[in-house]
């Protein structure tokens, strides 16, 4: 049961969208495919006055060929984009990411913008309101201090999106829609590297597109996780290899991805760039596997993934 | 080949099957009664802390409020299963024990307000020292719980045969290990849900029970209301594994609500209260010592066993035996010593589960499999001589009347191709059994046993009448098959009017494996003194020996003349006629030696019989993740004859996931006395698409006391399955595994911990 009241708003168009959002400012939040939204409301995590509906504005769900970039709306489905011909003629990391993220029956219902605006998350986090109160209210609450780390003043919760890591690879820019009009930045860019707010987005704007560059690209994703479905990833790897260059991306085990480029041979560059990532990222026991084992399977998937793909690529 | 039954035996679609996958069956939840209110339970936010004060005046203010309860509003009466086990009010009185303890109800108009009431109740606590490891909690200083439990000891059962420290003295190989397996949730697709309504001084409820005999019971003792005063009503179960055989605290908060309001009210718990707040799985630490001969004969065991039993007793005397007995019923332990510790912490309390004591069960055939490799046999060869044959006695002097283990293992390891699959094994696959031996019904007194009643109404048809429950496994359907068997009428026939304490007679419920072998007898026994009747009207009104009549097809027929027969309704109306109406009574009370007791006594008869089961899995081990996977599994299960071939398969199949897959991944987490995972989401139940290819083995050992020689239909796999991918785990890694579940970190551990000078 959702425990608090909220109206129900579904506008045809973005302005509309934004317009409603300015109306009720502080109240409202924008609802898409509703996997990530749904269940925090039921938690209590989010209480809003109104929620506004995305999905009747039928520009957010088209990919189109633009030329040089591909371009995708925003609330375009992950079970309809993972079989988009251009998806998997060209981004066989994104692809791969889509099919690993949820289940085939949740994919029908998320959308690709929900899936890179979903809240980060920690087992101490994605609790009822009885459970929180009782533990007491933790940084991401507005407490004092983490409750996974005790006494600590960072948050470590995660943002397991599946596919921010492999459009990472694939140097993806996000179009966001507000108040103040539109802008494009880097998808990297979104990210405050902060777990309890972890996005730098402005009040009332919407995700409305992603844009990959349109090069043909070899890939893959590889997701660690303990059933064969539904599970958020305890990591996530990603690697795209585009014009002779390559990106890696690690997710789910942090606030945002961690993405390197890596030139060839890989064989020789691969252990630098798990590196990097290795120094920047902080598993702890907030979701289910050991976290200095979720660590220790970085450069295991790492090195796994770039040799299947470029074993492919040949 | 004729067949033997026209019915049993055969795959028949489930009787309840249809309204089921269509969704028309009804549970607790989806009732709806005039007038009915919400209830909410108020829990307490402290593992561990003192009641001061409780305060309900605002929350009875709140319009649409109509009742708020309390302690003050129960009786006093504690719960336990046993009189030395009474230690549970049910709504906390002065001390919470557990974070999610009942501590007040409301009923209200909605849901909402309900909650809002939630809210305005006041509760002053002063938080205790709380405690949450068994073993912290068993040192001297640990926070006290119960007064009455020194070192939070709540229950110790202490078993010992034979000259145990003598025979390992001689023994030629002696290995001791130590095992754990954290607690697991209860993962019924059903919430817990309460419907009580109360008029004229009866209390009807609608409640997820296994046994609605052993329920009223409980709650008249709570309520302080007489037995026939309260009655526990038919209703559709979805799912029970053990969480359903007790009385739960919502039953007396709704059941109090109902009295002090008036009105009907419906309770239905939330995931996170069905996890934290019914009951849970124990957690388990097994240290087991094994003695063997050269040639592989197990002569002595010895067994310290720890169970988190979280803050109550619950069914603590029975939980803190059953996976010894169950062990010690598949094979034979000369000289045995039991130590069972069942310690009282500050997590919610733990029940029964269908697949009780992994940790030791998976340990026992782990280590089982290192001593065979140490005296170089085959892990199968191990199991068959120490198995135990027909005519032996267990350890604690149960007499086996039908089966043994050799049959299953020897069908099992057919299947698989045990010899080959094992010669065959590429790096990281490995291939593992398990054993186990389950007893169908255990001493209940009085209620160990099941009664039936059947009439034959006008039309030819038949209505059975019996207490037997179903809690999704397909009992009723079970007895509608042998009531049509032993009638010679379709099943569709057959009128069920069951688990209803009113119009039923007693029965021990869908618990200890009694329903088919106990209630079946029942059903089986009341259908042929029906049937008896109608014979005997027949053979006068046909003119034509008794005994050369039998019925079928709803026809008395000759069993020699072909055209000598009579429709089974004429037959019926003449019985009216003659004001004798065909109406039949049957029991059974199987063969229990009832001076057995869990903890002063426990020798003896424990049940009328024992299934004998074994699991054969195949797994893959990837050794630089940990990660495991179940490509193939064989469950042999011997229930004597099945009632229903498919219905038992099903539950070999159901009892692979929830045990040879979950082996891989469930269990719960905790931070203190807070379950981090009580959803369904980190709570990792199996999916479809982690499941093996399963060939379900049906044994057929024809017990010669169950009904048409059935025993129970298939907790064997649920209890081995477990252990075969143990047994196979340890088979591709070579390393001991001691830590369960068997998620990659912790194998990964596992073979580290080997790298650096661990054994192997």
């Amino acid at each position: 049961m959702i425990a608090s009241k909220f109206e129900f708003r579904s506008p045809k168009d973005v302005e509309e969208a934004v317009r409603l959002y300015r109306e009720f400012e502080g109240e409202a939040v924008y609802l898409s495919g509703g996997t990530d939204l749904v269940p925090r409301m039921k938690l209590g995590l989010e209480k809003p006055k109104v929620v506004i509906d995305l999905k009747r504005i039928a520009s957010l769900t088209t990919v189109e060929d633009q030329g040089d970039w591909i371009r995708i709306g925003a609330l375009a489905r992950i079970f309809d984009l993972k079989q988009n011909d251009i998806v998997r003629g060209e981004f066989p990391a994104l692809e791969a990411s889509l099919e690993g993220t949820s289940c085939e029956s949740l994919q029908m219902r998320g959308t690709i913008g929900g899936n890179l605006l979903q809240n980060s998350r920690c087992l101490f986090y994605n609790q009822s309101e009885f459970w929180r109160r009782s533990k007491g209210f933790c940084l991401k609450m507005g407490g004092e201090s983490c409750n996974a780390v005790p006494g600590a003043k960072t948050c470590f919760a995660n943002y397991c999106s599946d596919n921010a890591t492999a459009l990472c690879t694939l140097s993806a820019e996000i179009e966001l829609s507000g108040p103040d009009g539109t802008r494009r930045v880097n998808l990297e860019g979104l990210y405050s590297n902060k777990a309890e707010r972890p996005f730098e987005i402005q009040p009332g704007e919407i995700l409305t597109a992603i844009f990959l560059p349109k090069m043909r690209s070899v890939g893959g994703y590889e997701k660690l996780r303990v059933r064969g479905a539904i599970d958020y990833p305890l990591l996530g790897v990603a690697f795209s290899f585009v014009d002779g260059t390559g990106k890696l991306a690690v997710g789910a085990v942090g606030p945002r991805p961690y993405v390197v480029e890596i030139k060839q041979p890989f064989r020789d560059t691969v252990g630098e760039a798990v590196e990097t990532v290795l120094k920047q990222v902080k598993p702890v026991g907030n979701t289910v596997l050991d976290p200095d084992y979720r660590k220790q399977m970085i450069p295991v998937l790492a090195g796994r993934l770039v040799n299947k793909v470029m074993e492919g690529a040949k | 080949m004729d067949r033997e039954y026209t019915i049993i035996g055969t795959r028949m679609t489930r009787t309840d099957s249809l309204a089921k996958v269509t969704g028309r069956a009804s549970f607790t939840a989806d009732l709806k009664l005039p007038r009915m209110l919400c209830a909410k339970v108020l829990r307490s936010p402290h593992p561990h802390a003192k009641i001061l004060n409780i305060d309900t005046s605002k929350a009875l203010r709140l319009p649409g409020v109509r009742a708020v309860v309390t302690a003050a509003d129960a009786h006093g009466v504690k719960w336990g299963v046993f009189r030395y086990t009474q230690d549970h009010p049910m709504i906390a009185v002065d001390r919470v024990r557990y974070v999610g303890e009942d501590v007040a109800g409301v009923a209200a108009v909605d849901e909402e307000t309900a909650m809002e009431a939630l809210d305005l109740i006041q509760v002053d606590y002063e938080p205790l020292p709380a405690v949450f490891d068994p073993e912290e909690a068993m040192k001297e200083g640990a926070p006290l719980i119960h007064e009455e439990y020194p070192n939070n000891v709540n229950i110790h059962v202490h078993i010992e045969v034979g000259k145990v420290d003598e025979a390992f003295a001689r023994a030629h190989l002696v290995r001791e290990d130590t095992f754990h397996a954290p607690g697991e949730a209860y993962s019924t697709l059903e919430p817990y849900a309460v419907v009580a309504s109360y008029a004229n001084g009866y209390l009807d409820l609608w409640v997820p029970n296994a046994g609605p005999h052993v329920r009223a019971k409980a709650l008249s003792n709570l309520l302080k209301m007489p037995l026939n005063k309260v009655r526990v009503r038919r209703i559709n179960v979805g799912g029970h594994f053990g969480s359903r055989s007790e009385v739960s605290p919502g039953d007396l908060v709704t059941s109090l609500l109902a009295i002090k309001s008036g009105c009907p009210v419906k309770l239905v718990l939330t995931r996170e209260e069905n996890a934290t707040c019914t009951r849970q799985v124990h957690d388990i630490k097994a240290t087991i010592k094994t003695g063997v001969n050269k040639d592989g004969t197990i002569t002595a065991k010895e067994f310290r066993v720890v169970y988190d039993g979280g803050a109550y007793s619950s069914t603590g005397p029975i939980a803190t035996s059953i996976p010894y007995y169950v062990y010690e019923e598949a094979y034979r332990f000369p000289n045995v010593r039991y130590d069972g510790y069942r310690v009282i912490t500050n997590k919610g309390i733990r029940g029964m589960y269908g697949c009780h004591g992994r940790a030791f069960l998976g340990g026992n055939e782990m280590q089982l499999d290192m001593i065979a490799r140490e005296l170089g046999m085959d892990p199968m060869e191990i199991r068959i001589k120490n198995g135990l044959k027909v005519g032996e006695e267990t350890a604690t002097k149960s007499v086996i009347i039908s089966g043994g283990l050799e049959e299953p293992i020897r069908l099992a390891a057919a299947k698989a191709n045990w010899a080959e699959r094992r010669a065959g094994l590429k790096e990281g696959e490995g291939i593992g059994m398990g054993c186990v031996a389950v007893m169908c019904g255990f001493p209940m007194g009085f209620r160990s046993g099941s009664a039936c009643y059947v009439k034959l109404n006008d039309d030819g048809q038949a209505t059975i009448v019996t207490g037997i429950c179903d809690t999704g496994m397909g009992n009723e359907s079970m007895a509608i098959q042998i009531a049509s068997e032993v009638l010679g009428i379709p099943v569709e026939d057959i009128n069920l009017v069951n688990a209803d304490t009113e119009a039923t007679n007693l029965d021990p419920g869908a618990y200890s494996q009694a329903a088919s072998f106990v209630g079946g007898n029942a059903v089986k026994r009341a259908c042929e003194e029906a049937k008896r009747q109608i014979l005997s009207f027949a053979a006068a009104k046909m003119n034509h020996p008794v005994e050369d009549l039998d019925l079928k097809d709803r026809t008395v027929v000759s069993k020699t003349d072909p055209l000598k027969k009579m429709p089974m309704r004429w037959i019926v109306r003449e019985a009216f006629f003659q004001g004798k109406p065909i109406a039949a009574t049957g029991a059974y009370m199987p063969k229990i030696d009832f001076q057995r007791e869990w903890v002063k006594n426990p020798y003896g008869q424990m049940a009328g019989t024992y299934s004998f089961g074994c699991s054969v899995a195949q797994v893959t081990v990837d050794r630089e993740t940990g990660q495991i996977r179940v490509p193939y599994f064989v469950a042999a299960h011997d229930c004597g004859n099945p009632i229903n071939t498919m219905a038992v398969e099903g539950q070999m199949e159901g009892s692979v996931l929830q045990a040879g897959v979950a082996v891989l991944a469930e269990e719960t987490r905790w931070s203190q006395g807070w379950l981090l995972n009580p959803d369904l989401l980190e709570y990792k139940v199996p999916l479809a698409c982690d499941m093996p290819e399963i060939e379900p083995v049906i044994v057929r050992s024809n017990d010669p006391e169950g009904p048409f020689g059935a025993k129970e239909g298939g907790l064997t796999t649920r209890m081995n399955a477990y252990s075969a991918v143990v047994c196979a785990a340890h088979n591709a890694l070579g390393v001991p595994l001691n830590e369960f579940p068997l998620t990659p970190d912790r194998v990964l551990k596992a073979l580290n911990a080997a790298k650096s000078g661990g054994e192997s």
